[in-house]
């Protein structure tokens, strides 16, 4: 990849040097888009964090979730076999640009930083950030004004919108950053952090799951977020192809058909232990 | 991490004495009657200030399950998590072994700019952060380099025999380029710490064996590799099985790169189920059974080794 952007690079300098202008898109034409690489391979190498229900795994070890659905079709469509590459979030755009895989399906939202990294298509899913907060530490609110105050700590997974979400929404909160999903909760859960913020539904999952310890201070979410397919910048072809394909299966129903299964059904709940 | 290496690489001569002790005293009982009361009392905090319900039941499923579809038991990611870690130290430790004698050799070279770049990279790595390491080489060294060289490509295409073999010895071929990495960067890591024990245990042997090995009129490769290496090599036996086994334990900071072992899998497990201490706990036992198992073995090999010597 890198070696190849780079002879190209070359030669589009030496091509200016030279003052042959027309040499710059036939050279251009010359590389290969990730479409056609994928196909070649005959494997889609899809990377994946761990975010349930966006992409997680069953009590069988299998990679499952709402991504699972969308990157198969995804590798169905391509007629090509499907590679997941679990990855951990903070690493997820760094592996990206090394290569590691083609693409990254992971319930990654827009955000101009990760924008002037990686290249986003238009958006397959939105979601918004909630919050739980400890029925102990911080009781009976029903606003989340109360939680914009330096006293109250409050966490979130490190390097994610909601993280961010919290220090645009609650700038005056404490906030405290854990790598996993399972830590922010627990944290909460043990008292140490007032409340958390994660991106619906899991707050209100964990609500209905502990009852007695947390709840839902507001029902609407706040700090929206628009989820797309990031890939290596450079690559106008495959992102046309990607665009499309989503805007395609908007319009036949099948995102919005797998989002409503994964987000506001409990039909899969049997796929994790209890 | 800690204390590695910096034990001398001599005294192998003669083991100290074992500790036999006296019958069990008084001292013996107050203090494991206060040590059980502080276990105690911990457990007891725990208890009453965590909201935790337990459920050990899920683990075993993560270990092995029952698959009805095809009939038959299916090893799960913490298995496959520990066989990767167990993959991963042998492969590292054999490259760590094979770099580190080399940088040992290296180091005492009576060539300066050899001797100097040794020394560099040997205390490059001893004195920067395991994880910074582990990240810095990653990302702008191996995972390039790799990528570049088309090693996951290769990999998937393999067939027959070769990829039969493959499996075995370094899990499924389409995690290979990702094993590749997390093994690369753990051998460079360890191979530093290997270097200085191999260097103790060659500059140990007198400086006379080299002044007579001269006098007879060997060179000094000669004699590094008939007289120097030989006797170096059963100082060095009991610090390196350590260094092996803290490998084991160290392998665990490559789950940051995403390479898929023990403590991946864990991590990946612990958010799927919510239940956090669980998980730990067994991926604890797991690091814990391995090592202790291994210490206790080289503790016997090196004993048994000892005795034939005298």
């Amino acid at each position: 990849m890198f070696h190849r952007r780079t002879l190209i690079a070359a030669a589009l300098a030496g091509a200016m040097l030279g003052g042959i202008t027309a040499a710059g898109p036939a050279a251009a034409q010359t590389t290969t888009s990730l479409t056609d690489e994928v196909s070649e391979r005959g494997v889609l190498r899809v990377g994946v964090g761990n975010f349930v229900p966006w992409v997680f795994r069953s009590k069988t070890g299998d990679i499952v979730g709402f991504e699972a659905d969308v990157a198969k079709q995804l590798a169905d469509d391509m007629g090509v076999e499907l590679e997941f590459v679990p990855t951990v979030w903070d690493g997820m755009v760094p592996a990206l640009l090394a290569g590691n895989f083609d693409l990254i399906i992971s319930g990654m939202s827009i955000t101009p930083e990760r924008m002037l990294r990686a290249n986003f298509t238009v958006p397959y899913a939105s979601s918004g950030n909630m919050l739980a907060a400890n029925r102990d530490r911080i009781p009976n609110m029903t606003s989340l004004d109360a939680f914009d105050n330096r006293n109250v700590t409050i966490a979130a997974v490190r390097g994610s919108t909601s993280a961010s979400a919290v220090q645009a929404e609650l700038p005056n909160a404490r906030l405290v950053q854990f790598d996993a999903e399972a830590d922010v909760l627990q944290e909460v859960l043990n008292g140490n952090a007032d409340a958390y913020v994660a991106s619906v539904p899991k707050p209100a999952v964990d609500s209905a799951a502990n009852p007695e310890k947390l709840y839902l201070p507001v029902r609407e979410t706040f700090q929206g977020t628009l989820e797309a397919f990031a890939l290596r910048k450079g690559d106008a072809d495959a992102l046309n192809f990607l665009n499309n394909w989503i805007l395609l299966n908007t319009a036949n129903g099948f995102l919005q058909e797998r989002w409503e299964y994964w987000f506001t059904t409990q039909e899969w709940g049997d796929l994790v232990p209890e | 991490m800690v204390g590695r290496a910096e034990r001398p690489a001599t005294g192998a001569e003669r083991p100290p004495p074992r500790v036999r002790g006296r019958r069990i005293g008084w001292l013996d009982v107050v203090l494991l009657a206060l040590v059980a009361a502080a276990a105690v009392w911990v457990i007891h905090r725990v208890d009453t200030r965590l909201t935790y319900t337990w459920n050990w039941s899920m683990i075993p499923g993560y270990v092995v399950f029952f698959d009805e579809a095809t009939g038959t038991w299916r090893s799960n990611l913490l298995l496959d998590g520990l066989v990767t870690t167990l993959r991963m130290t042998v492969a590292a430790g054999i490259m760590a072994l094979v770099i580190g004698a080399l940088m040992a050799v290296a180091r005492v070279s009576n060539v300066p700019s050899i001797r100097w770049l040794a020394r560099t990279y040997v205390e490059l790595v001893r004195n920067l952060p395991p994880l910074i390491f582990i990240f810095v080489f990653y990302f702008f060294i191996s995972g390039p380099v790799i990528n570049l060289l088309g090693v996951a490509d290769w990999a998937r295409e393999l067939d027959g025999p070769a990829r039969q073999v493959m499996a075995v010895l370094f899990g499924p071929p389409e995690r290979f380029a990702n094993f590749v990495t997390g093994t690369v960067c753990l051998a460079l890591f360890e191979a530093a710490y290997v270097t200085e024990i191999l260097r103790a245990g060659i500059q140990a042997v007198s400086q006379g064996q080299w002044e007579a090995s001269q006098a007879l009129g060997l060179s000094r490769w000669r004699t590094l590799r008939l007289i120097v290496v030989p006797q170096a090599v059963r100082k060095v036996v009991p610090p390196l099985t350590g260094q092996l086994i803290s490998l084991v334990k160290d392998s665990s900071i490559v789950s940051l790169i995403s390479v898929q072992e023990l403590t991946f899998a864990g991590q990946q497990i612990s958010v799927a189920t919510r239940k956090v201490f669980e998980v730990w706990l067994t991926v604890a036992a797991f690091y814990f059974a391995i090592c202790f198992t291994l210490s206790v073995v080289s503790r016997r090999l090196e004993r048994h080794f000892g005795a034939a010597r005298r």
